[in-house]
């Protein structure tokens, strides 16, 4: 035995001696492995660290460990990432109850929460529309008695600066482009509004005006009306107890059995909020959180470009008083004499990296008071328009109790794209029969003389043919004619129905539910959260074989493909790495081999001599083994210490995340890798491999070395 | 006494792309243990071919070769190895010491390869022969720190540091000046005697003859007579080659 290691000991010896012998050639090629170990660790331990940080966003904010939907479903489930508007085709899971308590059976889950995503638009009304209600309510509250004169003078008075600054809009249009190009009832409508004796009529006729200007005035005023709010309908209550990063950030959480709207604050920030000075924001975070300058980034040079153009959504918001104060405040402000507020505003807004942090505060300690920042604000009713799975409009009025976001996560488009609403209201706006929807249409039914009628005799009952059932009304008629081509069990007739008595329906907002109703009714999928998460696989079974043994037919997903692209995204980067590290190895092994195979050629005497003295062929392939092993493990090794260091000053300093996708796949501002034994022992193993594969061929080429060339060769 | 090598009717060809080059033709040759054998003859005389036979380095053609009562045609390669590695030991022209390693690592090696001796034992073998040889207090230096005389004690030393029954030795003075070459002789000689062990070695030159039990004569790969040194040495060359010719081994 002892003999053995010393045998080893001198092999070890000779490759050592072998390899500072021919040190360039040990440098490049141990360079090669120390670069390719460094990049595995790192590499590995990036990879392992986002993928750890995108599964806490993913799981932590909508997805959970596991979706399930119904089996049956077209389209696959995909809660983020979606670029469409409505969320993707599934078939209901009829009784949620059901779904719920064979779920909960399982030993590793630990929450099921009941959703349905979709999307829709939402009208919230520009400006305009905004100001021209508030002047309407006042008429209203005047001819009830009320002593409103005072505010309707200067309500009017905003409307017509309003018209004032649509007339200037249209003027400045006309010099860029034809005539044509403008519409002449636009101009001829501003023409009028702007005229003193409009102003008279509407003293005379105030609704009457009030009319004229909501039809024909406010559509010119194309500052964003309409918003495209993506929705999870869900029990809120559980959502909150199992997602435990939301937390809401204005207003409170919509009570128990009551319907309501959260938005995602960071959607609230993005498609509600005035534009110039989310715009505002925007440049002030990525100066202060990602150390960006205006003079470097094209995207701040943009927003500012963009706030310099669009102040009009400012002065549509200011009557003559306010804008007085605006020019007064804002001439102090930039030491202008300039008149024109509108330019004020403009020369305001283009800012630099040298005002920018005190323009940010004069915006908002002086000027933001007086203005509206958010369209719609925690406590209005938003009317959701949405399309049911069948097709029809449907909408429902919902009030905003507030906005919430996913701790770690509020600067992630991904974690903050999906709003929340109560899952009744979903359930209508989806198209979903409720309790009381359906006692509505069976009220409906009887006052409108309905009546289920075969496919076969639609023709002969519609268009005469003896029948003693009196002519119906024409949306009747249209209804019917839709509902027996829809379906035959008569089902699809209440959608029909439930879109024409959308219409004459009361707004629902301040009504409430049964809280059991959020147990019983319909779903779309389910968020399952688990007690162990390293079996997710496993639960995945167990919940698609416990649907089989109920008749559910269910399919399980984890929260990676849940996430749809996102969730991929981790998957493409490891494809990547290993393709790179893929590359680099190989090329290390034939640069290894090719050293190997040049250093057996030179030694081929020595080689020769071993072999005279007695050395069996073993002893050379292990010589060779040795030799690259040897190079391997020593600058593997030192790679791998490199890849540590590197790894723990990424962990102190942090990675930052420049954009918003990486903000969520960081889970947060900063990624701080952390480091497995396993990424250091991939590595080595890797490097030991390949060198050990690499002295194969060159150990051969000794093995057939013949003794006799000791004697044919000369030192 | 009992021959430690018998040749008998040995051939050996070459293939050189079609051509069939015979190295040896016919060969026979015993020796005794304990000789000191010189095999004479000029360039492509077969000299080296006979010794690559002996030293198990290479199998004949035609006839058998027997080492220490071994039929080396019966051998497969790991025997061979290990026959070579304990009962030969090699002397090269060119000194063939392993550059990496000292001058006690070079003497070291068979016996390290051999796996039978302790350190200790290993050491005070390797230290032994080091001062046999004259080179001791160059130990630790790299081969490429002596002269050519000192590498080839080094060598002298490694072939018979395994204390092997057989030293083979290819024109052992053919890169050393005649001073060097003669000192190293008679260190062979010596050993020859004190230790009892066999050496064969190859030469052309014909001083160099005077220091053989006998020399072995070959011209055209055949043996062309076995005679004592001094008839060697009178007779001069070999087959009407002019002895001495200091050309370059077969």
């Amino acid at each position: 035995m002892r003999g053995y290691f010393d045998t080893l000991k001198l092999i070890v010896l000779m490759a050592l001696r072998n390899l500072f012998a021919s040190w360039l050639k040990t440098l490049i090629v141990g360079g090669i492995i120390l670069f390719g170990a460094a990049l595995v660790v790192v590499g590995t331990a990036l990879v392992d660290s986002i993928n750890g940080s995108m599964s806490r966003s993913v799981i932590g904010s909508v997805a959970g460990h596991i979706q399930v939907y119904n089996a049956q479903s077209r389209d696959e489930l995909a809660v983020m990432g979606s670029f469409q508007l409505e969320g993707a085709d599934l078939e209901q899971i009829d009784d949620f109850k059901k779904l719920r308590e064979t779920l909960l059976a399982l030993p590793n889950v630990r929450a099921v929460v009941p959703m349905g995503i979709s999307g829709a638009t939402v009208s919230a009304g520009n400006t305009v529309d905004v100001m021209l209600e508030k002047l309407r309510d006042l008429v209203r509250r005047q001819q009830r008695g009320e002593e409103v004169k005072a505010a309707i003078e200067s309500q009017k008075d905003h409307v017509r600066e309003i018209v004032a600054v649509l007339g200037a809009d249209l003027a400045n249009a006309r010099k860029v482009m034809t005539d044509k190009a403008i519409a002449a009832e636009d101009q001829a409508a501003v023409e009028r509004a702007s005229a003193p004796n409009f102003w008279q009529e509407f003293d005379r006729d105030p609704l009457g005006t009030l009319e004229f200007l909501e039809n024909r005035i406010a559509p010119i005023a194309t500052d964003a009306d309409m918003l495209f709010l993506r929705y999870v309908g869900t029990d809120l209550a559980a959502f909150a107890r199992s997602f435990d990063r939301m937390k809401i950030v204005d207003g409170t959480t919509v009570p128990p059995g009551k319907r309501g709207f959260l938005f995602a604050k960071w959607t609230y920030e993005e498609q509600v909020k005035l534009k110039t000075a989310h715009r505002l924001d925007q440049i002030h975070d990525n100066i202060l959180k990602r150390g960006k300058k205006i003079a470097t980034d094209l995207d701040l040079q943009h927003m500012v470009k963009l706030n310099a153009t669009e102040v009009k959504e400012i002065m549509l918001q200011l009557d003559s008083q306010q804008k007085d104060v605006f020019r007064a405040k804002l001439q102090r402000e930039l030491g202008s004499q300039e008149h024109d507020v509108a330019t004020l505003l403009a020369d305001f807004f283009r800012v630099d990296d040298s005002n920018i942090m005190r323009r940010y505060r004069f915006f908002y300690d002086e000027l933001a008071p007086s203005l509206t920042l958010y369209r719609v604000r925690v406590g209005d009713t938003l009317t959701i328009k949405g399309f049911t799975k069948s097709g029809y409009v449907q909408s429902v009025s919902l009030p905003v109790y507030g906005t919430f976001a996913f701790e770690g996560l509020e600067d992630a488009q991904l974690a903050g794209a999906l709003n929340l609403m109560d899952l009744v209201s979903f359930r209508e706006l989806y198209g979903f029969s409720t309790p009381e929807r359906e006692k509505e249409i069976a009220a409906l039914k009887v006052t409108a003389g309905f009546r289920d009628i075969d496919r076969d005799k639609v023709e002969s009952e519609l268009f005469g043919g003896g029948s003693d059932s009196a002519p119906a009304g024409s949306a009747r008629v249209d209804a019917r004619a839709e509902g027996a081509r829809a379906g035959e069990d008569g089902k699809d007739i209440k959608d029909v129905l439930g879109a024409l008595a959308g219409a004459r329906r009361q707004v629902r907002a301040e009504q409430s539910y049964d809280p059991a109703e959020l147990e019983q009714g319909v779903v779309l999928n389910a968020a399952v959260l688990v007690k162990d998460p390293r079996s997710i696989a496993r639960t995945m079974r167990d919940i698609e074989a416990a649907g089989q043994r109920v008749g559910l037919p269910l399919k399980a997903i984890d929260w990676q493909k849940a996430s749809g692209l996102i969730g991929q995204f981790v998957t493409m980067i490891r494809a990547v790495l290993y393709v790179s590290v893929l590359i680099i190895f190989a090329v290390a092994l034939v640069i290894i081999n090719n050293a190997l195979v040049m250093a057996t050629l030179e030694r081929m005497a020595e080689i020769g001599t071993l072999r005279a003295v007695g050395a069996q062929r073993r002893f050379l392939l292990g010589m060779l083994v040795v030799e690259t092993l040897t190079v391997g493990a020593l600058f593997g090794g030192a790679g791998a210490l490199l890849g540590i260091a590197i790894v723990a000053l990424m962990r102190r300093v942090g990675l930052p995340a420049s954009n918003d996708t990486l903000y969520f796949l960081f889970s947060g501002p900063r990624l701080r890798p952390g480091l497995s034994a396993l990424n250091v022992a991939v590595a080595l193993l890797i490097v030991l491999v390949v060198s050990a594969i690499s002295s194969i061929y060159p150990g051969l080429l000794a093995m057939r070395v013949n003794p006799r060339q000791a004697m044919q060769a000369d030192e | 006494m009992q021959n430690i090598v018998s040749v008998n009717q040995v051939s050996k060809n070459y293939v050189l792309g079609s051509v069939v080059v015979p190295a040896l033709r016919g060969v026979s040759l015993e020796v005794a243990e304990g000789e000191f054998l010189a095999i004479a003859g000029p360039s492509g005389s077969g000299k080296t071919t006979l010794l690559n036979l002996i030293g198990c380095v290479d199998t004949p053609s035609g006839g058998t070769v027997q080492i220490a009562g071994q039929p080396i045609n019966a051998l497969s390669e790991r025997q061979l190895t290990k026959l070579r590695l304990h009962t030969i030991g090699f002397i090269f022209q060119s000194f063939n010491l392993v550059s990496v390693l000292s001058v006690f690592q070079n003497v070291e090696l068979p016996l390290l390869l051999q796996r039978s001796a302790g350190a200790k034992e290993r050491r005070s073998r390797v230290e032994q022969l080091l001062d046999r040889v004259g080179i001791r207090e160059y130990a630790r230096h790299r081969p490429s720190e002596l002269s050519g005389g000192q590498r080839q004690r080094v060598a002298i030393a490694r072939a018979l540091v395994t204390r092997p029954q057989l030293v083979l030795a290819d024109e052992p003075t053919a890169n050393l000046d005649s001073l060097t070459g003669t000192n190293i002789l008679d260190l062979m000689k010596e050993l020859n005697q004190s230790e009892k062990t066999t050496f064969i070695f190859s030469t052309h030159d014909a001083r160099v003859w005077a220091y053989a039990g006998a020399v072995v004569r070959l011209a055209d790969g055949k043996l062309v007579d076995r005679v004592s040194a001094e008839e060697a040495v009178r007779v001069g060359g070999v087959g009407g080659l002019p002895g001495g010719a200091r050309t370059g081994s077969a």
